[in-house]
This record gives C-alpha cells, sequence and structure tokens, in this order.
C-alpha cells in the first residue's frame, strides 16, 4: 500500500516536472547547440534588466508599505476600542475575497486623471496596504499578551513608541508571513501593472514577458522560455530555501 | 478664542494609512464604477459622456459576445473547480502519514502555485504547440499530433487541465494541512472498526474536512471566475471566441474599444456571478467557518 502511493506520488511529480523540465531545456537549446545566449539577448533587449529592476522596486516598496501601514491598522484593530472597529474590520475582511477586476476601469480612469500611468506610483500607492495582510497581523497581536504594553505605557511611553518599540519586534513570526505573501503577489501579478503602465521601460516581469509573446517573438519559443525562466527564478531559488516557512506562510490562517 | 488644534488620537493615526488607501484606491473607484454604469463614457466619443440610463445593462443581454464569454466561464468553472477539489483530496489522503521524501513531494506540488500565471500560460503554450511536448509524447504512441490551442473545441479544455494542473497542489497542501488537525485516535478507532480505505474516507475523513472543503471551493472558484491571463497569453480569447471569458471580454471592452460605460456592467456581472457563486458553495456545506483564512489567489 506505502509502495503504491508512493509510486503514484513519484508519478505526480513527474507530471508537474515535466513541463517545467521542456521550459528550461527549450531555453538553453540553441543551433550552436546548449547554451545561456538567449538568455543574454533576452535579458539585454527585452528589456529584461528593465522588468527585473522595475519588479524588485516594486516588490521593496509595496512590502515596506505593507510592513508599516499594515502592522499599524492590525495592531489598532486587536487592541483598541474603536467605535464603529467591528464594522471597520469587517470592511477589511470583505476586501479581501471581492474580485478586484470591478475596480478596474476606474482605477485606470483615476490614475489617467491623476496623470499617474506609467509610473511608479500607479504600480505601488493602490498596492501599499493589502487587508489580508492586517488580517494576518490582527490575528496574531490577539494572541499576544498585552503586559509589555501595559508596562510601556506606564513609563510614559507614546503609542508610536510602544507600537515599534515594544510590540514591533514580537511580531517576527507574522511578519515573516506578510513579507512571502506580499512578495510572490506582487512579483507575479499581472492584470493591474498591464493595464496601469504603457511604456517598455515600466513593464514589470510579468507583463513585460506577456508582451514578448504577444509581438514578432510569439513562437520564438527559446527566448520566451529564457525570460520565463528569468521571472521565475527568484521566487523558485527563495521557494528552494525557505519551503517550510514559505508553504507554511501560504496555507496561513487556513487549518482550524 | 484660542485656535484650536486637530488632535487626533493615535489610533485614529494607526488606521489613517489603510483608511486613506482603502478609500482613494478603492471605495472611490468602487463608487465610480457604479456611476460608469449609467453613463456612455468613451474618450473617443465626439459627443462627450452622457448619462444613459438603464441601457448598459440592456445591452447585456442582446450582446451574444458577452454570453459566449459568459458560458465559456461557467464552463471553465463547472469544469475545473471540481475536478481540483477531488483530484486535491485524493493528494492529500496519498499525503497522509509518515512516507519517505513527503517534503519533496509536498514541495513539488506547491511548486506551481508560486510561479506567475504568465510564466505557466507560456510554459502550456509551448506544450501545446505543434512541435510541442504533448504532441511529441503522443508521436511516441503513436497517436497522431493535434492543434491544441487552434481546434475551437480543444482549446478551452486544453486550458481548463493548465488550470487544474496549476492549482492542485496548492489545494492538495490546504487540505493536507487541515487533515492534520484530525486526531489520529479517529483513524485508529476506524481501523479497529474494519474500515476500509474507502469508508474510512467518507466517515472520517470528508466530514471533518468539511470547512476545508468549503474553503477550498470558494476561493478557486472566484478565483476562477477571473480567468483571464491564461487566454490573453495563449489564445486572445481565439479561436471563433471560443476561449473568450469574461474578464478578457471586460479587458476588450474597455482598454481596446474604450468603452467604459459598458464595461462597467461586465465587471459588475462578473463582481455579482463570483459572489452569488461562493454564497452557494459556503451555504452547501453549512459551514460556520468564515472566509477570513483565505490568501486571495
Amino acid at each position: 500500500m506505502r509502495l503504491v502511493r508512493m509510486a503514484l506520488l513519484a508519478l505526480l511529480v513527474a507530471v508537474m516536472a515535466y513541463p517545467l523540465a521542456w521550459m528550461i531545456a527549450t531555453s538553453l537549446e540553441t543551433a550552436e547547440g546548449p547554451s545561456l545566449r538567449y538568455y543574454g539577448e533576452v535579458w539585454q533587449a527585452g528589456p529584461f534588466d528593465r522588468y527585473f529592476i522595475n519588479s524588485l522596486a516594486v516588490a521593496v516598496i509595496v512590502l515596506l508599505g505593507n510592513i508599516v501601514c499594515c502592522t499599524m491598522a492590525g495592531y489598532a484593530f486587536a487592541r483598541f476600542r474603536i467605535r464603529g472597529g467591528k464594522f471597520l474590520f469587517l470592511l477589511v475582511l470583505s476586501t479581501i475575497m471581492l474580485p478586484k477586476q470591478v475596480i478596474l476601469v476606474p482605477l485606470y480612469i483615476l490614475m489617467q486623471k491623476m496623470g499617474l500611468i506609467d509610473t511608479y506610483w500607479a504600480l505601488t500607492l493602490p498596492f501599499l496596504v493589502d487587508p489580508f495582510n492586517i488580517f494576518l497581523i490582527r490575528q496574531y497581536v490577539s494572541t499576544l499578551p498585552a503586559d509589555c504594553e501595559e508596562a510601556a505605557r506606564i513609563d510614559g511611553a507614546g503609542e508610536f513608541t510602544i507600537l515599534f518599540r515594544v510590540v514591533f519586534p514580537m511580531l517576527k513570526p507574522v511578519l515573516a508571513v506578510v513579507a512571502i505573501h506580499t512578495c510572490l503577489t506582487n512579483w507575479n501579478s499581472f492584470l493591474f501593472p498591464f493595464i496601469l503602465t504603457h511604456s517598455s521601460n515600466m513593464r514589470t516581469l510579468p507583463v513585460g514577458l506577456a508582451m514578448l509573446s504577444q509581438g514578432a517573438h510569439s513562437i520564438d519559443w527559446g527566448h520566451l522560455m529564457a525570460g520565463a525562466v528569468i521571472s521565475a527564478l527568484p521566487v523558485v531559488a527563495a521557494f528552494l530555501v525557505l519551503q517550510r516557512r514559505i508553504i507554511g506562510g501560504l496555507t496561513a490562517g487556513i487549518s482550524k | 478664542m484660542a485656535t484650536r488644534r486637530l488632535v487626533l488620537p493615535p489610533v485614529a493615526w494607526f488606521l489613517l494609512p489603510w483608511a486613506a488607501v482603502y478609500a482613494a484606491f478603492f471605495v472611490f473607484p468602487f463608487v465610480f464604477s457604479f456611476v460608469l454604469a449609467f453613463l456612455d463614457y468613451n474618450p473617443l466619443n465626439v459627443a462627450g459622456t452622457r448619462f444613459v440610463g438603464t441601457e448598459n445593462f440592456a445591452r447585456l443581454f442582446g450582446d451574444s459576445a458577452f454570453h459566449g464569454a459568459l458560458r465559456n466561464t461557467v464552463l471553465f468553472v463547472a469544469g475545473t473547480v471540481p475536478v481540483t477539489t477531488a483530484a486535491a483530496l485524493g493528494l492529500a489522503a496519498l499525503l497522509r502519514g509518515a512516507i519517505p521524501m513527503k517534503g519533496v513531494f509536498k514541495a513539488a506540488l506547491f511548486l506551481p502555485s508560486i510561479l506567475s500565471v504568465v510564466v505557466i500560460s507560456l510554459l502550456f503554450k509551448l506544450f501545446y504547440a505543434p512541435g510541442g511536448a504533448l504532441n511529441e509524447f503522443l508521436a511516441r504512441l503513436g497517436i497522431e499530433g493535434h492543434g491544441w490551442l487552434t481546434d475551437p473545441r480543444t482549446a478551452l479544455p486544453a486550458i481548463m487541465a493548465m488550470d487544474v494542473w496549476a492549482a492542485v497542489g496548492y489545494y492538495a497542501i490546504v487540505l493536507d494541512a487541515a487533515r492534520t488537525s484530525i486526531p489520529d485516535s479517529l483513524y485508529e478507532a476506524a481501523e479497529l472498526e474494519g474500515a476500509g480505505t474507502w469508508a474510512t474516507f467518507r466517515h472520517v475523513t470528508f466530514p471533518l474536512l468539511k470547512p476545508a472543503i468549503a474553503f477550498v471551493l470558494v476561493i478557486n472558484t472566484i478565483r476562477s471566475f477571473q480567468v483571464f491571463v491564461e487566454v490573453l497569453v495563449m489564445t486572445q480569447g481565439g479561436p471563433l471566441g471560443s476561449t473568450n471569458t469574461l474578464v478578457l471580454y471586460l479587458y476588450d471592452t474597455a482598454f481596446r474599444r474604450l468603452d467604459y460605460g459598458y464595461a462597467s456592467v461586465v465587471a459588475y456581472a462578473v463582481f455579482l456571478l463570483s459572489g452569488i457563486f461562493s454564497i452557494v458553495a459556503m451555504r452547501r456545506f453549512r459551514s460556520e467557518t468564515a472566509v477570513e483564512g483565505a490568501r486571495p489567489l
């Protein structure tokens, strides 16, 4: 029985790995034999170097924004008695699941009127506070004892000092989950960056890759797969190193 | 009278960044899209924007392209979500107990869910291509190749198969995580009663996993109603509109035809549909578990 299960699982791993192996093989297979030629070409002419920097910059800005803003909001929801707080938190929860497409057109018009299309502002501002992160942090803070905060308050510390000096260091585990979720979501995000940018210079990796596949390169598989590998490499590398953390983080809050 | 300074309590400052971003980039666009739905708003219009009442909504009922997109999307959801859920349950069952290399299996299953959908779509565009991996594999078995994405009969099923491939591992791991909370004593009791694999699954695993299954059904349904990148990258909605989906139609209406007013109505249709379906799914499983733990995919 155990052997049957192992065999089934092994077959499954093969099914999962086969297309991925095919992707890597295609990206290396040039007319002159295996080489990294496609990688070099797509990096420079893609221009995937630019896409890479954009993706990285957006991920870092959005991550920092989320860590600061969601910590503040999550802490407030967990610790303060706010008038209408329940309702406000319900708003946070409801936006987690809402299909974001409903705001696609108006958000585009808004950004256009503000003159922000094709800027880092458009790529970062709407995503600085992910309600899912507020939810995660609120849940985590609720499980912490409030003793340290009370002690600091008696010592006369201000609320900001209490949050960022006393509470913040205790949030490391949940902030790791927040970081994983935020980085991954933004690194792979397509629809909004696709709509909110026009020029090649402002594209992120997924958008640049999709654009490459629409143009004259639509069946230029070598270059396309090299681009795909470049886009996937950072997350796959992170996944190989932080596997347990990432799997745990992305299925967080589910099992009861 | 002394000048009054506005003094906000600290908690207001804590909520301010969220409130500002939420108001500017969610509440405002949300309300604005409702207004848009009643307007003929097209930057190419010489006559400018005008109020058209419920005309945009009426258009929806006579729009055959919308109906096609709706049909394809419903087919996509109905064809993928049950298959993915059943397969994920099966996989979670395979992962039960101590088996060697469990970590490797879990990692391999999980891997597709961290990849960008653009990467996966391109990968499968190549996989289904005339000289691609699938046809090559079939040729080895002596089966004639097929233009999977260029035949209107196979294009949508091919994309659906890809979606199952990409999603099943994530949900299997989610269900596996939920299953670890079922006490071993129940399985031991089932074994003592002489229950077989199927009976154990039916009477122990399934009932206790119901909340987790409901959760998986809900988030997968909501996600699947939004299918877009896949068809944009692989088929552009073709051949013959056979893979046109609601969000692709929304994108075409808004950003290719610049018909913002009508696009907002299409957006509301997506919004309502996925909302209704997730409520139905939750009700059916009569689960008390809120959708709270959801990672929006």
